[in-house]
């Protein structure tokens, strides 16, 4: 992003429970800027969701790792990176289908990439940074009266 | 309604003949399952054959919260039973209908609304 992006960074330990901290810090730098309440909402739920999938997958819940989450705003627009320190994922994850889970196809969890990628306007998994593997999510402010 | 009322750590259970009303209090994720699987387990033990599931308008619900309901709607219809959710906030509304749980479990705007006809 450009030279006027301003960046907010947290660390949470890899504990269930504690996407919130992140969920929380999001809402409040998307409230700032001024996304309106349902964005806010969809944005909470992607977070959570791109944290919980760290620190049980990368970290596989060790609470001395970290997820680091960066708040990135310009303009109209909110980067959210969320870094851990896995390897990413080896092979995309089989798409949920509910008719599936009911029928006993597939296990019942495994929404959340679904949900990242449904509920933000951006979505990159498996970027690669010096801090770690990043998932990237961009969600725009609409424009007035939209 | 007379209610044979069991409260649980996340879950208050009320049975009262064949339904049985599951209040989620608070969160529904992947570390309230064992609370929510009891709370299914005695009240299909009461003998319910018709569950609501009550949220709070500020629940916080994630795709583990999600794999929950629809467990519980996988044994409901193992054992026959109908299952109803009340109330949750319009964005979770808008995530059961994106996952598809919709095709699966009635949604009501009250436990007034979802107890008639049931």
């Amino acid at each position: 992003m450009g030279s006027n992006a301003m960046t907010i960074e947290l660390q949470v330990p890899s504990t269930a429970g504690y996407e919130r901290v992140a969920m929380d810090a999001a809402a409040s730098v998307a409230r700032l800027v001024g996304f309106r309440q349902s964005r806010i909402e969809d944005l909470k739920t992607a977070v959570a969701e791109a944290c919980i999938n760290a620190m049980e997958h990368a970290h596989k819940f060790n609470e001395a790792m970290k997820v680091v989450v960066a708040l990135t705003v310009q303009d109209s627009t909110l980067r959210i990176d969320v870094v851990d320190q896995g390897s990413g994922m080896q092979n995309n994850p089989t798409d949920p289908d509910v008719s599936r889970k009911f029928s006993g196809e597939q296990a019942a969890r495994g929404w959340g990439m679904f949900l990242i990628k449904a509920l933000m306007d951006e979505v990159e998994f498996n970027v690669r940074s010096e801090l770690g593997n990043v998932t990237r999510m961009i969600i725009r402010l609409e424009p007035p009266g939209k | 309604m007379k209610t044979d009322e069991v409260k649980r750590n996340g879950v208050a259970t009320r049975v009262a003949g064949d339904v049985a009303i599951l209040d989620i209090l608070g969160d529904l994720t992947a570390q309230t399952r064992e609370e929510v699987e009891a709370a299914y387990q005695h009240a299909t033990e009461s003998g319910a054959k018709k569950l609501l599931l009550t949220f709070t308008k500020d629940a916080y619900i994630n795709s583990g919260g999600i794999a929950i309901i629809i467990n519980v709607a996988i044994a409901g219809r193992k054992h026959g039973q109908k299952i109803r959710i009340v109330e949750p906030s319009e964005h979770f509304q808008k995530i059961f209908a994106m996952v598809g749980l919709k095709q699966y479990v009635e949604i009501y705007a009250s436990e007034s609304e979802a107890l008639l006809g049931f």
